[in-house]
């Protein structure tokens, strides 16, 4: 057994303890669970940053742990580390207005089951890993979305997510019959082989479609990401925030094991239909955050348009994919959690929306001037990471000639810019008209918003990040 | 221990930034007192820093010539940003003894300054907004000496112009400070567009931005070759070394970019001090030598700047005689040493066959560093002191003041060594780097430039003892209230009359140390004592005249003799009308002419297409907004039908 195992195992580990200790001397209030998972999630995070990143290992013949699927894993284990944080208040009595969460300790279990379930996905050598670690990475997502089961939002997003997350199943099974009709094995390899020997077979390539679509559901590539803001929106913060950075990272970290891996014979011909779906989703995406009005609402249409740009970079070679691609979830992640918990911190004793940030300029200006910093990231302003993680995007694309895409992709960039700023201007410009409510900010919540504020910056100005994750991908 | 100082280097930077974080953001909430202590511990531990740097630099480097034959080190480079997989772009440092020698320039100042400071803008309402931004200031200027690539350079270059504006505009309720600060900004900015460039060409040929690389003769004959634009045969080197050194052109203020100069002395005095006197508008001159090798190589550049020094050096020098307002006297003085500086590096390359054999002249590169070095601790002693009489009598014109000898002695005998050094006396430090720029220029044989050098000279100390006559002798001409001098500022002041009088002692390890990179071969040439002789009468002749004039604090005979020549005196009085020149170009051509048409073109043709963009994206939103209405049945069917288009697509 070699160490490289070691953090998947960790988690079940800590997942199973978890449960355990709550079935034996659970109170209802107590936050053994909250603190054990957040060390845990820490002590796990640590380990993989000591692993060896130069290393391949198989185990079994189906589960293999590379330099590239230790990476997933940082990003995985960092974003259920931060939703943990996140997710505190929640579980307290006036810790947010929609109302008081419970079954603290089922909700870590969820999570951390989840992102073992991802653990598995960027693990797969075959199709039959890969679905197994997709449904157990999406399943407690529904269960999740309904966690606030007073709320009628939270049910509706949850019945919504559920029906249209089978569909999604059933076209992903429907799509593997056909890859394994074609290729007789759900091997990785023995489906290369087939695409290799005929790459423009019909069957085959209905069979790829079907896929796509299906992971279009996880990645909320238009036309298949209408859930998304219905169940963004109606899920508990902590768990919009998870489906916007885990369930979305996972769904790349799919396509791109299956586009560079078995199915990189057809790369020419998955190139367009790609481009084309990135040019749909970042302008849908783009349009729909124009008119909102309420965060978490905004938050899904943002974290489309961000789809589009990742699916872009898939048009590039493999290595220039999958480096730009990670450092982008780093960047993503860094962002999307410090906006969360901006909003959970506005959400204490407020609606969740456009409103609530009125005043917060004057009132608490290093809250404003770190969201201010967060939404020029996501818009891709130098010197902030998130320039940096889409300057390598669009620089995958451009290397292989698809310059049109880039030039539509950055005029993109600038109308999320407009939506970006509205936040801004709620914040520092327009006057509100009640008096703002007193911002209270927890320690937790401090603390994470300074590391994941320096994340951001830091993860732009020291290239050591992104050059350390190109020698791990080359 | 010197490893150890050498990989840590950036802290010379880390404890600027730190200051101007930690001021300008306020985590925790500083009162202005301790703001002001904290910018100044900041700065202190910045000086140890560098000077500790300087010191290990000294024994490693220079104390090793076997290991370091180019004495310069690397102590770290990383890449950056990655352009194409042959052009990367580093951020690192790089010591050699021109950055070294900047950073102690640079880290004394700023820490002087400060101290200064505390007393200058003591009840100022933005008192801490003052130590951040100077705090940002010295981060920047730290940055651009000890840049290793051109890039990088060219990043701390606009922080600092950025600095500039942001202090020249600190009083921002004041519109002449406002006016000033963007008119800084736009020329400078101007300049730096063909800076910019220039680096691009450079890069896009020799696929580097390294200075080292950029240095090299290989680089310098890769693009020695002439192309036709038109029908007008260019050399890419000259080009490209021009468009480089416009960036110093414009940061540096020389004519006829130096508009700027002059009205940047809106800013409080400690700005004007150190990053208008000492060391931003010295960057021009330092770009030069950090390019020196590659100017070298052209035939035409380091004529360019030796012609435009000498030609501003002379001329600052004629407008400052006439100036009443105390730092605008200063400012043109500034240009005028500034000139010295750039055509000393000038006339680093040798007239052809003076002296068989070479090409250039490596005393003119070290005359030009060894008179940055004394410049800066003279000139900025001389604003600060400006600074302390501006604010004793709350006026900025000289012919209010006299008389203050017995109001401020401190102030008033440490000046005086200043003005003597500026002036040329023997032996303060300006005495030895001014006949060092004289001697290279009559060694190279450019006895022009070495004439006009002698004649500024002779201005010089005319146009400075004018200006300390007239302030501190004979009766006061106003009524001054309270003249006091303030400990914080006669400290700096005084301090700074230590390297004043002493710097000369550094010819030598100038000479020998500061040399041009890459050149082995070290000339020996005599020196004519005629030369030095001949510089001081040049400088006591200018004191004496001003003595006759003014002396006495009166300013009758100077009258009578201005009267005799009024027309001339009125066009320097109003330097040369430039400033006029400028407004006319602006505002009569580049306004009207073609700002109008094109502002008409913008207003109806352009926005109104932005604005039709702009409605239909708004209405793209509300259309996504509408279809995403709730209903699930909707949500199914768009998904099919989005699926069987995907089937389509991928027919």
């Amino acid at each position: 057994m070699n160490i490289l195992l070691l953090p998947d195992l960790l988690i079940i580990l800590l997942a199973a303890s978890i449960l355990a200790i709550d079935l034996y001397r659970g109170k209802p209030q107590s936050t053994v669970s909250f603190h054990m998972s957040w060390i845990g999630l820490l002590v796990i995070f640590c380990l993989l940053i000591i692993l060896p990143y130069d290393q391949e290992i198989t185990y079994w013949g189906t589960y293999k742990v590379t330099g590239i699927s230790l990476l997933f894993k940082q990003v995985f284990v960092l974003s259920s580390l931060c939703t943990v944080l996140l997710s505190a208040p929640y579980f307290k009595p006036g810790g947010n207005a929609r109302g008081v969460l419970r079954y603290r300790s089922e909700f870590y279990f969820i999570i951390l089951l989840c992102t073992f379930g991802m653990f598995a996905v960027v693990s797969a050598t075959g199709l039959l890993t890969l679905f197994i670690g997709m449904e157990l990475a999406t399943i407690p997502l529904y269960i999740l979305s309904g966690y606030q089961k007073e709320d009628s939002l939270s049910v509706e997003a949850a019945t919504k997510y559920i029906i249209m997350g089978s569909l999604s199943t059933g076209l992903l099974v429907f799509g593997y019959s056909f890859l394994y009709g074609c290729a007789g094995s759900l091997s990785f390899k023995a489906i290369s082989v087939f695409a290799m020997a005929s790459p423009t077979d019909p069957l085959f390539r209905l069979g790829v479609l079907f896929v796509l679509a299906a992971i279009g559901f996880k990645l909320t590539i238009f036309p298949f990401h209408m859930w998304a803001p219905d169940v963004y929106d109606g899920a508990p913060t902590p768990v919009t925030a998870f489906i916007s950075v885990s369930s979305k990272a996972v769904a790349i970290g799919f396509l791109l094991i299956l586009v560079y891996g078995p199915l990189a014979p057809l790369h020419n011909y998955l190139q367009i239909i790609l481009l084309i779906l990135a040019g749909a989703t970042m302008t849908v995406g783009n349009l729909g955050a124009l008119k909102q009005k309420r965060l978490r609402r905004f938050m899904a249409y943002s974290s489309i348009a961000q789809a589009g740009y990742i699916i872009m970079a898939m048009a590039g070679t493999a290595a220039a994919a999958y480096s730009s691609i990670i450092y982008y979830l780093f960047v993503y992640a860094a962002a999307n959690y410090a906006i969360f918990f901006i909003i959970s911190i506005v959400g204490r004793n407020g609606e969740e929306e456009f409103k609530s940030l009125q005043g917060m300029g004057k009132q608490n200006p290093v809250l404003a001037a770190v969201l201010m910093l967060t939404l020029f990231s996501l818009g891709g302003i130098p010197p902030l990471a998130g320039f940096m993680g889409k300057f390598l995007l669009f620089a995958a694309a451009a290397e292989r000639g698809f310059y049109s895409m880039v030039i539509f992709a950055a005029l993109n960039s600038t109308i999320s810019l407009y939506y970006y700023l509205l936040l801004v201007k709620e914040a520092y410009i327009i006057k509100p008209a009640i008096a703002p409510r007193v911002l209270v900010i927890d320690n937790i919540q401090r603390i994470s918003l300074v590391l994941l504020t320096s994340a951001m910056v830091s993860l732009g100005l020291i290239p050591l990040f992104s050059s350390n994750i190109m020698a791990i991908v080359q | 221990m010197a490893d150890l100082l050498f990989t840590h280097s950036y802290l010379i930077l880390l404890f600027p930034l730190l200051s101007f974080v930690t001021i300008s953001l306020r985590p925790v909430q500083l009162s202005p007192k301790m703001a002001g202590r904290f910018a100044i511990g900041c700065q202190g531990l910045s000086m140890l820093y560098g000077l500790a740097v300087a010191a290990a630099y000294w024994q490693t480097v220079i104390g090793q010539p076997q290991l370091y034959p180019a004495r310069s080190l690397v102590c770290f480079d990383l890449a950056w940003l990655n352009f194409s997989p042959t052009l990367t772009a580093n951020m690192g440092i790089f010591l050699d003894p021109i950055s070294v020698m900047m950073i102690v320039v640079i880290s004394i100042i700023s820490f002087l300054v400060n101290i200064y400071s505390v007393g200058y803008m003591k009840d100022d309402p933005g008192f801490a907004r003052f130590f951040a931004l100077m705090a940002l200031f010295s981060f920047s200027m730290l940055g651009l000496v000890i840049s290793s690539n051109i890039l990088q350079m060219f990043v701390f270059w606009e922080l600092v112009g950025m600095s500039s504006y942001a202090l020249i505009g600190f009083w921002y309720q004041k519109p002449s400070a406002v006016a000033a600060s963007k008119k800084a900004f736009v020329v400078t900015r101007f300049a730096d567009t063909f800076f910019l460039i220039g680096i691009i060409v450079v890069s896009f040929y020799t696929q580097s931005f390294d200075f080292q690389t950029l240095n090299s003769p290989e680089t310098a004959a890769l693009l020695d070759h002439t192309f036709m634009l038109g029908i007008v045969p260019i050399n890419l080197l000259t080009l490209a070394t021009i468009l480089i050194f416009t960036g110093g052109w414009g940061k540096s203020a020389m004519f006829p970019l130096h508009i700027w100069l002059p009205d940047a002395m809106e800013g409080p005095t400690p700005v004007s001090s150190i990053i208008h006197s000492a060391t931003m508008v010295v960057a021009g001159v330092f770009l030069t030598a950090r390019m020196f090798p590659l100017f070298a190589a052209s035939e035409v550049t380091l004529a360019v700047v030796q012609f435009v020094g000498a030609f501003t050096a002379l001329f600052a020098a004629i407008i400052a005689i006439t100036q009443k307002d105390i730092k605008r006297i200063l400012a043109f003085s500034t240009l005028s040493q500034l000139g010295y500086m750039l055509f000393s590096l000038g006339v680093a390359k040798m007239v052809t066959g003076i002296h068989p054999g070479a090409e250039i002249n490596p005393l003119g590169y070290s005359a030009a560093m060894y008179h940055v070095f004394t410049h800066a601790f003279f000139k900025c002693m001389l604003f600060l002191g400006a600074g302390a009489i501006i604010h004793a009598v709350h006026s900025n014109d000289i012919m209010d003041m006299g008389g203050l000898r017995r109001l401020m002695p401190k102030t008033y005998w440490s000046l005086l060594t200043a003005c003597l050094a500026i002036g040329g006396i023997f032996p303060f430090s300006g005495f030895w780097s001014k006949d060092a720029i004289l001697l290279a220029a009559l060694q190279s044989g450019h006895y022009i430039v070495c004439a006009v050098g002698l004649a500024t000279g002779g201005l010089t100390a005319f146009y400075i003892f004018r200006f300390f006559f007239l302030t501190f002798h004979g009766r006061a001409r106003s009524k001054f209230h309270d003249v006091r001098e303030n400990s914080w500022m006669t400290f700096s002041i005084m301090a700074l009359t230590i390297p004043t009088v002493t710097a000369g002692m550094l010819e030598h390890l100038f000479v020998s140390e500061v040399t041009v990179p890459g050149l082995a071969y070290t000339p020996n040439f005599s020196h004519p004592l005629w030369l030095p002789t001949l510089a001081s009468l040049a400088g006591i002749a200018g004191i004496s005249l001003a003595w006759t004039f003014y002396g006495r604090g009166r300013t009758e005979a100077a009258e009578r003799c201005r009267l005799r020549i009024a027309p001339v005196y009125q066009v320097i009085y109003n330097k040369f009308y430039i400033d006029e020149v400028y407004l006319f170009i602006t505002h009569k051509i580049i306004f009207h002419g073609i700002a109008a048409p094109i502002k008409w073109l913008d207003r109806h043709i352009v926005d109104g297409a932005m604005n039709l963009i702009g409605e239909f994206l708004q209405q793209g939103g509300k259309a996504v907004r509408l279809l995403q209405n709730g209903q699930l049945q909707l949500y199914l069917g768009v998904t099919t039908l989005g699926f069987i288009a995907l089937l389509f697509l991928g027919r």
